[in-house]
């Protein structure tokens, strides 16, 4: 049992080099030895009791770890043992897989860990013994902190709460890190800095140090997206992605133009030389069929004209028949036919009359036979004579009349051959006229036919109707095209709104939230400052005055106390004498109410509670801050893309639409070069057509004229000889009828001769017939019938001849004459036929003539244009680099035909190449003007080298159009404004964080100051006083960051529109550059200081002014030297001690548990014995407990209260045992 | 104006030690702050001070597309001439520099080894880089660094990137072609025969020394 609590005793069980040592250190406690003896590593081991910290010992990198040095063996052990108001306990520290601490509550004793033999027992069966004896042990307490809480009195286990070595309060890090740091700094010399960083170190986490590595290299990262971002915005550069976009289009354009051409000149290529055999052959192919057509045509005509020559053969024949039918109907006609016939018809009456009447004759005559006879025979003589004359004289007429007949008829024939002479040559002219005004004809209705034709059919209309297709596709296409656009743009419209509203919310949602935290933060702290009044007030209130005095008085008097009662400081409280737990004498059951006041703990815990929950609300802040931000960059990134994907199709749109403007002006002046090419192709073939309608219509009536004037001056010729013709005949007929005339005179007076002498025959007769009584009346009236008769009779036959011609002339003629002129009528039309069907033949032959013709001339212009084309190609273009440069294309494309021709292809692509050149010249200048805007190595990949090819650039142009459309320097601007928000609120917060433990370092440095004033260094008049103040930090880098923290303090964030704005009059503008430049500052200072960290104590300077003796330092950083060195070393320990001593003040909760701590320096052996008791006295009256190491024996010992003594043995364990010496009590 | 109320840019001086010496301060250029330093010259009214603190010095601040440089108010045509023949020797790079197959123009970036090796492939260049009179001649890659060197030297050029020897072409480097342009030949070049027309707007920047 003790009146405080301290660490009684250290026990090392198989522990390094040392088996077993019981060490106590219930007071000063010195460790004598060699060096490299084990001292330092047991004071480590009692170090590692206050700090639990195995990286925190001293031990060297280089050195093996804690846990391997020390617990070599399953039965290695360090136990501590405690002391505390009632009975002791011990912590075994012991290794099981990493080092694990045990709190026993029990005294140690060796019987725990030793079996009869002497041999260290394993923790299991440590832990069976302790079981057999009924002690209780904690369960095995595996982490550092856990058992700090538990020695340092935080931990809330009600089980574990009474191993305290002290009640720490939230700040009892602090203890365990202020023996470290003294253990750790004592070799160094007396330096403000080593000060500042002790209670630095002592008051702040590694943690809390700003890695200024980290924000280096976060401000360079800014810093150089900074200028990527402004290299990009300058109006320069924006001005030169719009000419390298423009120029890059053109070239597109241009590319394209190009690829097409070569794939239109490659195919056409192609196709020239497929087509070239194909050509030849169609041609031949053609001149044959033209050939033959002609020989078809030639046959047909030669066989129709040899028809119609026989036609007209046969009609000139029966045309002769007809005629001479008509001329013999004429001469018959003349002859009156019609009365000689009926004559001819009465000749067998006539004849059979005159029988009878010769007959009767006869009869009456027959008496007077004789006479009759003769004179019948006389009168028959001069009858016959009269015949004789008769027929003599006919036969002279008859004669005359066939001699002049026969001339008439020569004459008639020759009139008929002249008439028929001339009528054949007019019928030749004619038919040369006709046949001339035929062909014209055929000519006519061929150019006609071929006007119509001409008309009607549109040159060129293939292409012409492709073309028009091809426009009306095109203005389809940007029509749709067009109302996608509008679509599109409307989509971004809306997903600009959207993501607008998203971000609105985002950021009302992120205020909202931020409000919530500032408030609940705010309200917090009010709360911690009431707990930090009534903490700092407890003492000199009602609260430490029953704290002091009134044991348990939470569960008594603490029930009916207000809380503003117990930490009133103006009550005066005083202990009366005890009235049996009455209130002013009135007694109540307090079992039936709650306890409400709270311990000192537990406002401590409460505060750390509730600066807990500050921090969780500060870093529910940050996450809600980066929540906002990764929502910002994920709705960015979200709408961005998208909104970049549309645009960047709107883009492909209105290229699409430009491209197809430009493809239909190009189509429409195509069209309309080949509807002008076409009409005035037509013009040209029908004016052409129509000159020659015109000739041949002209010629057509001059032939009608010609005709006109043949058929007029041909009748007249005929007339004219018909009429002299007639002259002749009639002057024949003239002579005829004088020669006739005389005869018919001379034959009147031969007959009147005759019919005188006649009549005296018959007078004689008559006589002698009277004179025989023959009945003369009667005989001589039948003879005048008889003669009548006879006359009748002689002169049918007379007509006999022209009547038996005339009936021969009729059978063989005139009945002929219907079924010669139907003949005639049959060949002329079937004439008529004949020359419709050669005509027919004509026109049809020679329309395909023309038409083959106009095939081969097609076929032979494009060839020739393909050979042209060819010889262009191969002395124009194939040597080329434009060649060169498109021969895959050229090469590798299909045959297919097309509008152009090569020689166009071929001009058009080296015309075009040469200004394609140009145009990608000025395109990769741009791009290289604009790449050069930036850092090689930018963020956004502007990077082209030199010897990019056409390929290359044009990537650079597709990736800054992407990075446009997609728009992703917004991106950018988002990423960097929230990389500089973060930087400026990290180092807000680091910056805030410890400047905030400023104050706790200016509160340390004042009960330090206040603590060195109270040292009675008077008695030894060797120190005189020491004194600490603070001054403000002149650290460059400590500055800037403060200044941009105080900077974001009084801004906040503002940078997600005022970054990069582009408006130089907003306010935000000048904030952002002001910030700009701190930043770059910051980031050249970091640079300049090659400082790794700042720290807490970069936060101030502290100067100390000691003075000893007659010397004085001075308001100074750092002491070199005092006085000697024991002067040195006693003024480090006594600075040391009362830095232990304010931080433990600083760190525990007064109760009326006291306790003790240990100050581990090690090495003070050059301290004289004089210094060493004035310190160990200073150290005492501050409740510690020194530990110091001597290299040996000096007669310092003797001021320890324990002294032990190292010894190595034989088996180079280290043997630790205790040196018997009195201590002079101190 | 007095140009103690100027209050100048704190980096006047730099400005002066650049464009003093001949050289050009480019947008484009990054070594040694020299964006910044062009940022400070284009605000207007650091324009203006400027002008009128180096306007004291007989020194006029020229601004051209994307980089400043000095001219000399009144100077002699002696000098100018002078300055010309310093052109001489440009003219043939600058010429060579065009005749490669990816011309060389502001913002370019390349490095001498590329250009030695596209010089050792192509006749026309090789006749072209031999007709450049240089000190170190040994072979092509000695020959552009040497070159490149003395262009970056003279600030038309910037060694953008040591390890890889990658320089880049100045905003500055406009002013060789413009005034290179803007002289005449008369008759076969004599070494020297050469002068700007009298209307050139030009500003002769180079130092003849």
């Amino acid at each position: 049992m003790s009146n405080h609590r301290i660490l009684n005793r250290i026990v090392l069980i198989n522990i390094a080099n040392v088996k077993y040592t019981d060490i106590e250190l219930n007071g000063n406690t010195c460790f004598v030895g060699a060096n490299n003896y084990g001292k330092t590593s047991l004071q480590r081991a009692i170090l590692f009791f206050y700090s639990a910290n195995s990286r925190s010992l001293g031990i060297s990198s280089s050195q093996k770890p804690f846990e391997e040095h020390y617990f070599r063996f399953d039965n290695s052990y360090i136990l501590y043992e405690v002391t505390t108001e009632t009975s002791p306990f011990f912590i075994m520290v012991y290794r099981h897989n990493k080092l694990v601490f045990r709190f026993v509550d029990s005294e140690y004793s060796p019987d725990f860990f030793f079996n009869e033999n002497n041999e260290a027992l394993k923790f299991r069966e440590v832990l069976a013994n302790l079981d057999k004896k009924n002690i209780f042990y904690s369960n095995q307490i595996d982490t550092f902190e856990k058992y700090r809480n538990i020695l340092y009195g935080t931990e809330t286990d009600l089980k574990l709460n009474k191993f305290f070595l002290l009640r720490g309060n939230e700040k009892y890090q602090n203890i365990p890190k202020s023996i470290t740091n003294v253990f750790l700094s004592s070799k160094n010399s007396i330096d403000s800095r080593f000060i500042k960083d002790f209670i630095a170190s002592a008051i702040s986490n590694d943690s809390d140090a700003i890695i200024l590595e980290k924000i280096e290299r976060q401000l360079r990262q800014f810093s150089e997206k900074y200028q990527d971002i402004e290299s990009f915005l300058k109006k320069e550069t924006q001005q030169l992605i719009e000419f390298a976009e423009h120029k890059y289009d053109q070239v597109q354009i241009l590319k394209n133009s190009q690829i097409e051409a070569a794939e239109k000149l490659g195919a056409t290529l192609k196709y020239a030389d497929t087509q070239h055999n194909i050509l030849l052959n169609t041609l031949q192919e053609k001149e044959k069929h033209l050939q033959q057509i002609k020989e078809d045509y030639e046959a047909l005509r030669y066989s129709i004209e040899e028809r119609q020559k026989d036609l007209r053969e046969q009609i000139g024949f029966y045309d002769g028949m007809i005629r001479e039918a008509q001329r013999k109907l004429e001469i018959y006609k003349e002859k009156d036919i019609d009365t000689l016939l009926n004559k001819y018809q009465e000749k067998q009456k006539l004849e059979s009359q005159l029988q009878v009447l010769q007959k009767e004759y006869e009869t009456l005559t027959s008496d007077v036979q004789n006479i009759e006879v003769q004179y019948q025979s006389l009168l028959n003589n001069i009858q016959n004579e009269i015949h004789s004359v008769t027929n003599k004289i006919n036969a002279q007429i008859t004669e005359i009349i066939n001699h002049y007949n026969e001339l008439i008829l020569l004459q008639k024939e020759e009139q008929a051959k002249r008439e028929s002479t001339l009528k054949q040559q007019l019928q030749t002219t004619l038919f040369s006229i006709n046949n001339e005004v035929h062909q014209k004809q055929i000519e006519l209705g061929q150019f006609k036919s071929e006007e119509k034709i001409s008309s009607n059919i549109q040159p060129y209309e293939k292409e012409i109707k492709q073309l028009e297709l091809e426009i009306t596709e095109i203005k389809t296409k940007i029509y749709t095209s067009k109302s996608e656009l509008a679509i599109q743009q409307n989509q971004v419209e809306t997903l600009q709104k959207e993501w607008q509203n998203i971000e609105k919310q985002l950021q009302q949602k992120f205020e909202l939230a931020s409000q919530s935290i500032q408030s609940k933060i705010e309200q917090l702290k009010k709360e911690i400052l009431l707990i930090d009044k009534k903490l700092n007030i407890q003492e000199n209130a009602l609260y430490g005055f029953l704290e002091k005095n009134i044991p348990n008085w939470h569960l008594t008097f603490g029930k009916i106390l207000d809380e503003n009662i117990l930490f009133k400081n103006d009550l005066n409280p005083q202990l009366m004498s005890s009235s049996n737990n009455t209130i002013f004498g009135i007694q109540i059951d307090l079992n039936q109410l709650q306890i409400v006041s709270k311990s000192i703990e537990q406002y401590q815990t409460e505060k750390i509670q509730k600066l807990n929950e500050i921090k969780n609300l500060e870093n529910q802040f940050l996450q809600e801050q980066q929540k906002l931000q990764n929502e910002k960059l994920l709705n960015a990134d979200k709408y961005g893309k998208q909104i970049a994907e549309i645009k960047e199709d709107i883009k492909v749109i209105l290229y699409a639409i430009e491209l197809a403007e430009k493809k239909e002006k190009k189509r429409l002046i195509e069209l309309e070069e080949w509807k002008s090419k076409a009409a005035k192709e037509t013009d040209t073939s029908l004016q052409f057509i129509r000159e020659k309608i015109v000739i041949i219509e002209e010629e057509l009536a001059i032939l009608k004229k010609r005709k006109q004037i043949t058929e007029t001056e041909n009748e007249t010729q005929i007339q004219n000889t018909i009429a002299k013709s007639q002259q002749q005949i009639q002057h024949l007929k003239q002579q005829q009828q004088q020669e006739i005339e005389q005869l018919e005179v001379q034959r009147k007076n031969t007959i009147k001769e005759l019919k005188e002498k006649e009549e005296k025959l018959l007078a004689e007769k008559q006589n002698i017939f009277q004179n025989k009584g023959v009945d003369n009346k009667k005989i001589s009236e039948i003879q005048k019938q008889i003669s009548s008769i006879q006359q009748q009779l002689q002169e049918i036959n007379q007509y006999q001849n022209i009547i038996s011609d005339y009936l021969k002339d009729k059978r063989d003629l005139f009945d002929n004459i219907p079924i010669y002129k139907q003949k005639k009528e049959e060949y002329i039309t079937e004439n008529k036929n004949i020359l419709q069907q050669l005509e027919e033949e004509t026109k049809k032959y020679k329309l395909t003539i023309s038409e083959i013709q106009k095939q081969r001339k097609e076929i032979e212009d494009t060839l020739s244009q393909f050979n042209q084309g060819i010889f262009f190609f191969q002395n124009n273009l194939k040597e080329t680099p434009v060649y060169k440069h498109y021969a895959p294309i050229i090469e590798n494309a299909e045959p297919k035909p097309s509008n152009y021709n090569i020689t166009d292809l071929c001009t058009q692509l080296l015309k075009n190449e040469s200004y394609f050149n140009e145009e990608y010249t000025q395109f990769q200048r741009y791009i290289n003007e604009f790449a050069g805007k930036f850092r090689l190595d930018n963020h956004f990949g502007f990077f082209i080298k030199h010897d990019a090819s056409f390929n290359d650039y044009e990537k650079f142009a597709q990736n800054l159009r992407n990075f446009i459309n997609e728009n992703r320097i917004e991106v950018s601007i988002t990423e960097t404004s929230a990389l500089a928000t973060m930087i400026i609120d990290s180092v807000a917060i680091k910056i805030k964080e410890l400047s905030g433990q400023k104050d706790k370092i200016q509160h340390i440095v004042s009960l330090l100051a206040e603590d060195f004033k109270k040292a009675e260094f008077e008695e030894s008049k060797l120190i005189e006083y020491i004194k600490i103040r603070i001054e403000e930090s002149d650290n460059k880098i400590y500055k800037l960051l403060k200044k941009i923290q105080e900077f974001r303090d009084e801004h906040g964030i503002f940078f997600n529109d005022g970054l990069f704005n582009t408006n130089n009059e907003a306010p935000k503008k000048t904030l952002s550059l002001q910030i700009i430049r701190m930043l770059d500052q910051l980031r050249s200072a970091i640079q300049e200081q090659e400082q790794q960290e700042i720290k807490l104590q970069d936060l101030f300077e502290l100067k100390f002014n000691i003075k000893e003796g007659l010397n004085e330092t001075g308001w100074t950083h750092r002491i070199d030297s005092i006085g000697s060195t024991g002067t040195d070393i006693l003024v480090k320990a006594i600075i040391y001690i009362t830095l232990l001593h304010v931080f433990i003040k600083e760190s525990s909760v007064k109760t009326n548990k006291k306790f003790k701590v240990h100050c581990i320096i090690d090495e003070v052996g050059q301290i004289s014995a004089h210094y060493l008791k004035e310190l160990l006295r200073f150290a005492k009256s501050r409740n510690i407990v020194m530990i110091n190491g001597l290299p040996n024996k000096s007669g310092l010992e003797s001021h320890y209260k324990y002294t032990y003594q190292f010894k190595k043995e034989e088996d180079s364990s280290v043997r630790v045992f205790p040196s018997i010496i009195t201590e002079v009590e101190v | 104006m007095n140009i103690e109320e100027l209050e100048l840019p704190r980096q006047t001086h730099e400005i002066f030690n650049i464009l003093a010496r001949g050289h050009f301060i480019s947008s484009n250029g990054t070594k040694d702050g020299m964006n910044r330093l062009y940022e400070i010259l284009s605000d207007p009214q650091n324009y203006e001070k400027l002008q009128s603190y180096f306007s004291v010095l007989k020194y006029k601040i020229e601004k051209a597309n994307n980089y400043f440089y000095f001219s000399k108010t009144n100077e002699p045509p002696s000098i100018t001439e002078k300055k010309l023949e310093t052109f001489e020797k440009y003219i043939d790079i600058v010429d060579l520099f065009g005749s490669l197959d990816n011309k060389i123009t502001i913002g370019s970036r390349f490095r001498p080894s590329e250009i030695a090796e596209e010089c050792s492939a192509n006749v026309r260049l090789k006749q072209k880089l031999n007709k450049i009179p240089l000190y170190r001649s040994e072979n092509f890659l000695n020959k552009i660094r040497e070159i490149a060197g003395m262009l970056a030297r003279d600030s038309f050029l910037e060694l953008e990137d040591e390890q890889t020897e990658t320089y880049k072409v100045l905003d500055a480097y406009s002013y060789l072609l413009e005034v290179i342009n803007a002289i005449t030949i008369f008759g076969q070049p004599p070494a020297s025969e050469h002068s700007i027309p009298s209307n050139s707007d030009i500003d002769i920047n180079i130092n003849p020394n």
